[in-house]
């Protein structure tokens, strides 16, 4: 990494952990903090989806693994008294598991045939959460409580988020620094000998097949970690909302999600984030339209993608040759 | 010496069509032999088969004595057979370096983990897998370009891509498709000394060629293939004076046969 | 029993329509027509506003029907689709333009028709008895009429100049344009055409279901799903598909009625499992 990257990464860390709030608490606008951790979250399981496009795969189906991994998250705190944290990363390996049992069939399908299957595995997510009896049907799970504190040999490292005086800061704390995880971990992967390898794969997988890549294995990895990026963004949303339904995440979360991906570039591995960003406050703001919201939101939707056919991102130079 | 690659009785159908038609012979230890034939003949379909892109209806390929056909494409690969393709946009969005460093991956020993995190064996094989690309690169006439994105690349620089990439992956037999196809008097020169310099390395190659004259120059031996059917094996004179061969190809105007 | 497959035939020829159109926009232009569920509903509305509010004849609804998706399909095809087909570097850009566009029919049609469930007066009184099959005539009369349009379509593809030349296009886009086929001018007609069938579908059957702003969405699902079944991009497949759900429907309904509502969660997984044998579907040709 140039000392220009390493810089730019610090400046983004400190404005959104440290510039931000300052700027939330002197506006008086703590609201705010719901809104971005929103924002953060989803752009977790938009990324996952983004790497899903990265191995040249349209994922329709990220809304079925949030709700997973929500629920997943949510049954072990609350039925089995787990700690978040604990059932944070276990909620994410679930999701990775379930997907390697649905990938190995369908991620030998390409384009358009994969998008509608996984257009129905949202639709199937939902439909087992209403079904089976650990998730509690239609009534869902409620009065999920707050992450506890971390404490590591007796010390305290992270005090129990009720204790917290504005909670709503530390939700967004937890989203933010969870995204910038996930999004490093992500840049490092796209730059990594795996990432050439996806690339690889993506450009031509019957050429990387000829060059001895195990291209199915390498599909099923890409789409696993996509899903566990998946399980995580609803384990954290269950974290904020305390409460889960079978309609959390429905297909038009999923929809979104790719939404997400599209608008902010899919040659660009941060575009997730500003296209989430975009589209989740682009929609917000146009709260006060009222019954004129969709019609709106759609519209300039439409016309980003008339003007902008390649995301936001294109807006800038080419990209470097690491994000392609 | 036993012959490396065997080819017994290979067959294939796609419904009611007969592709490949119990094909049947050897592939000596680091000889050039070409598979020729009429447009639509079966040449590239039996490449399919021997690589295992295609699994035969009936009959087998070896390789060393164990049968290949049949098995994922990229454990023959890893086994040490490759192939290269005829579409010459081969990784169009990475740089020419960047496919050949790819084509690398067989010879890792690092994990992928290792290579997300950065293991002193994964960096140590980075900067190998650099070298030795660079090192094809230059082999190959390619070293001006390695940094260009290869949808870039002009014809005759994608053809010898498509065998760097193919000798990247450190084949004991390399299969290509027609690596001559599209290239001028020129060019094709500087191919054919390209592919006989392969073949000093210890490669045993395997070519689909239309290009008569290239195929007559270089191959060692000539599988002549028509309508799915091998009609003729030999060494390029015997092969020039088979009537056989001759037939199949009077029928095609704008072949030249080398004769 | 019989009933059960009386239901399904006759829902199967109203999905086989909507199947249709879909299948023909994806032939043609590779694109998934998200929208496809809401321009059923919009044809479903527009029936409703002049068959049921103005008490026009149906046969004028239906034309109305039809034509009002004919045109906003062919306007969206050239305005839309075909700028981001031109200046897009990935071809996934038209879903997402496609999504958006489902979208904005979404919300309008929330605003020019309300959220209310609407229904029409029958178009056709009194129900056909025979043994204990009771089949009441409006639907045998809907299902008749969604089998010609079938038929018509199919005479249409097949034997008339446009037909063949959309599916000179939808083989190998590039040798039609190569034989002088008007690319452009057939992708329109095309997606006219498939949003035309969509729009037939939804006037047929608001007299049947009637239809509200919400089931777009639920029935673009079930659009792709028979396009999954039958294979996508194939009129026999379309065809298949949509009976092959409308039986499914109807058997699952009265069978599995007595353990909930599990029919579309045994369909869906049924699906998976379909497609992991038979990824391309019954008839499909293979993507890419």
């Amino acid at each position: 990494m140039t000392i220009a990257r390493v810089a730019a990464a610090a400046a983004f860390v400190l404005l959104v952990l440290v510039a931000i709030p300052l700027a939330i608490a002197a506006a008086h606008r703590t609201d705010l903090y719901y809104t971005l951790s929103s924002v953060a979250l989803l752009s977790i399981a938009s990324g996952g989806v983004w790497l899903t496009f990265y191995i040249g795969r349209i994922n329709i189906g990220q809304g079925a693994y949030a709700l997973i991994g929500g629920y997943v998250s949510a049954v072990l705190v609350t039925t089995y008294g787990w700690s978040f944290w604990l059932s944070l990363p276990i909620a994410g390996l679930f999701c990775a598991l379930a997907s390697v049992v649905v990938g190995l069939p369908i991620l030998r399908l390409r384009g358009v045939y994969f998008a509608m299957v996984t257009l129905v595995l949202t639709e199937v997510a939902r439909l087992m959460a209403l079904a089976l009896a650990v998730t509690k049907g239609a009534k869902g799970i409620t009065s999920i409580p707050a992450p506890g504190a971390i404490s590591l040999f007796g010390l305290t490292l992270l005090p129990a988020f009720d204790t917290f005086a504005e909670r709503n800061l530390a939700f967004y704390m937890l989203s933010t620094v969870m995204m910038i995880l996930c999004f490093a971990a992500l840049y490092r992967l796209v730059n990594s000998r795996l990432g050439q390898l996806f690339a690889a794969l993506r450009q031509n997988e019957e050429l990387a097949s000829s060059m001895g890549l195990n291209v199915p294995a390498l599909r099923v990895l890409a789409y696993a970690i996509s899903s566990f990026f998946g399980g995580i963004g609803g384990a954290i949303f269950v974290a904020i909302a305390q409460s889960i339904y079978p309609s959390s995440f429905t297909v038009n979360d999923s929809v979104n999600f790719m939404l997400n991906c599209f608008l902010g570039g899919l040659g660009y591995v941060f575009g997730p984030m500003l296209g989430t960003l975009v589209l989740y406050f682009g929609w917000d703001l146009l709260f006060q339209t009222g019954e004129y919201q969709l019609l709106i939101y759609s519209g300039v939707l439409i016309l980003l993608i008339l003007m902008l056919p390649n995301g936001l991102f294109s807006l800038r130079l080419p990209s470097r040759r690491g994000s392609q | 010496m036993a012959p490396i690659v065997r080819v017994k009785e290979l067959t294939k159908r796609y419904g009611g069509l007969v592709a490949v038609n119990d094909v049947s012979f050897d592939v000596e230890p680091n000889e050039i032999l070409s598979v020729i034939g009429p447009n639509g003949a079966g040449k590239s379909t039996i490449f399919k088969l021997i690589s295992s892109f295609v699994k035969p209806t009936h009959g087998e390929v070896t390789f060393k004595g164990e049968v290949i056909s049949g098995l994922a494409p990229h454990t023959v690969a890893r086994k040490g057979v490759v192939r290269t393709f005829q579409e010459t946009t081969i990784f169009k969005g990475l740089t020419a370096r960047d496919s050949v460093i790819v084509a690398h991956h067989l010879r890792s020993r690092a994990s992928l983990i290792g290579f997300y995190l950065g293991t002193a064996l994964a960096r140590r094989e980075e900067a190998e897998f650099g070298r030795s690309s660079d090192a094809i690169l230059e082999f190959l006439g390619l070293g001006e370009v390695k940094n260009e994105i290869a949808s870039n690349l002009p014809q005759g620089h994608l053809r010898a891509l498509g065998i760097a990439i193919g000798l990247a992956a450190n084949p004991q037999v390399l299969l290509l498709d027609e690596p001559f196809a599209g290239m001028n008097h020129d060019e094709t020169n500087r191919a054919v000394e390209m592919v006989r310099a392969v073949r000093d390395r210890g490669v045993t190659l395997m070519l689909v060629e239309h290009d008569m004259a290239a195929v007559m120059k270089i191959s060692d031996r000539i599988v002549v293939i028509n309508f799915g059917v091998k009609i003729a094996e030999g060494t390029p004179a015997e092969i020039q004076r088979n009537d056989k061969v001759i037939e199949a190809y009077l029928g095609v105007e704008d072949e030249t046969i080398g004769l | 029993m019989e009933q059960i497959v009386a239901n399904g035939l006759y829902l199967g020829a109203q999905y086989a329509l909507i199947a249709l159109g879909l299948t023909l926009i994806f032939a043609l232009m590779n694109v998934l027509n998200f929208a496809h569920g809401q321009m059923y509903v919009l044809g479903g509305f527009v029936t409703y506003e002049i068959y049921g509010l103005l008490h026009w004849p149906f046969v004028v609804a239906l034309i109305a029907s039809a034509l009002t998706l004919a045109v906003l399909g062919a306007l969206i095809e050239r305005f839309l689709f075909r700028t981001v087909i031109r200046r897009s570097e990935r071809e996934e850009s038209t879903m997402l333009l496609a999504a958006g566009v489902a979208y904005f029919f979404d919300a309008a049609i929330l605003l020019l028709f309300g959220e209310k469930q609407r229904g029409v007066r029958k178009i056709v009184m009194g129900v056909f008895s025979w043994d204990n099959l009771i089949l009441p005539w409006d639907r045998i009369v809907v299902a008749c009429l969604a089998a010609l349009f079938i038929v018509a379509f199919i005479l249409m593809m097949q034997f008339t100049k446009p037909g063949r030349a959309m599916r000179a296009l939808a083989q190998d886009r590039v040798a039609a344009q190569l034989m002088g086929v008007p690319v452009e001018f057939y992708s329109l007609l095309g997606f006219a055409l498939g949003a035309m069938l969509a729009g037939l579908a939804g006037g047929l059957l608001v007299t049947i279901t009637g239809v509200n702003s919400g089931i777009g969405g639920p029935i673009s699902i079930k659009a792709f799903m028979m396009v999954m079944i039958g294979g996508a991009g194939v009129v026999g497949g379309a065809i298949a598909g949509g009976f092959i759900l409308g039986m499914l429907e109807s058997v699952g309904l009265s069978v599995l009625h007595a353990y909930g509502d599990i029919t579309y969660l045994v369909i869906f997984a049924a699906l998976l499992v379909f497609l992991a044998i038979r990824p391309n579907g019954l008839m499909g040709k293979p993507w890419g």
